[in-house]
């Protein structure tokens, strides 16, 4: 069984006036609803161009309602691009230059779909590692 | 100006060889190399209910933004989760378009939020879980008097 650990520290001395701010979390992420740890990773990198719109990051193929998490970090050094990160249809969220994100995925169907754009021009270079519990390859053509 | 780091470390025997990611970011603001200055503070909450919550509600932060998002399920259970969802009022479902998807005991999380719609949790269980969240805010918006 592999073991997967995601840890966070987050930390500020001046975010709140007189009270030093420090978050630390460590998860060890598992198969859905086990204690078996996860055995499906995919692992990559690339260059987004605004001219090409909205991708997918990864295809949502997988048993629906599972645990998954990503990682995805814009390695773009321009303060001025980001990456607008969608849940098929709806941007929830942008992610600067320099920034990294974490988070849980609940992939299974193209309603699930992680979308990643660059904005607002040019080309952003990004790394991503997606762990999942389950996987279905793309059927062959 | 604020300074406010978040490093993230990722170890995994998952390949044959070791996986290790470590990233360090400084919170900026959008397209800017000011750094986040304001924040919902630090919240925890104790859940005993499945019916669907909002734990951010929107109109307090300005729209369009690069708001940060943290949530962690403080419990240790494998077999409790949050579903985490990006709702204006819905609920969060299993396989609802925008439900980003599910904590479990120990899991976080740290992502962009445009806040341009709540964020919406529901428990898995009735036993008693515990959720921590906070919002490093690009704007909040002043209550009106």
């Amino acid at each position: 069984m592999a073991t997967t650990t995601a840890t966070i520290s987050v930390s500020s001395n001046d975010l709140v006036p007189g009270a030093r701010l420090s978050i630390n979390a460590t998860s060890t992420l598992m198969q859905t609803g086990l204690t078996t740890g996860l055995d499906l990773v995919d692992l990559g990198k690339g260059k987004l161009t605004e001219a090409s719109a909205t991708d997918a990051l990864h295809e949502a193929l997988g048993t629906a309602d599972t645990s998954n998490y990503v990682y995805l970090c814009n390695n773009s050094t321009d303060d001025q691009q980001y990456i607008a990160l969608g849940i098929h249809e709806t941007v929830i969220g942008r992610l600067g230059a320099g920034d990294w994100m974490f988070m849980p995925w609940n992939m299974g169907d193209s309603d699930a779909e992680i979308n990643i754009e660059a904005e607002p021009s040019g080309t952003i270079p990004y790394e991503y590692a997606i762990f999942k519990s389950t996987y279905t390859l793309p059927a062959k053509t | 100006m604020a300074t406010t780091t978040a490093t993230l470390t990722i170890n995994s025997d998952i390949m044959s060889y070791p996986i290790r990611i470590n990233k360090s970011m400084t919170m900026h603001k959008l397209q800017s190399c000011n750094g986040l200055e304001e924040t919902t503070g630090l919240r925890a909450k104790k859940f005993t209910s499945t019916t669907a919550a909002v734990i951010v509600e929107h109109d307090e932060l300005t729209d369009n933004k690069a708001h940060k998002l943290y949530i962690r399920n403080a419990g240790t259970s494998k077999a409790n989760f949050f579903y985490i969802a990006y709702h204006a009022s819905a609920a969060a479902a299993a396989t609802d378009g925008e439900t980003i998807g599910k904590l479990y005991g120990g899991d976080w999380m740290l992502i962009p939020y445009d806040g341009n719609s709540n964020i919406t949790v529901a428990s898995s269980t009735t036993d008693t879980q515990h959720l921590e969240y906070m919002v490093f805010a690009d704007g909040i918006i002043e209550a009106a008097g």
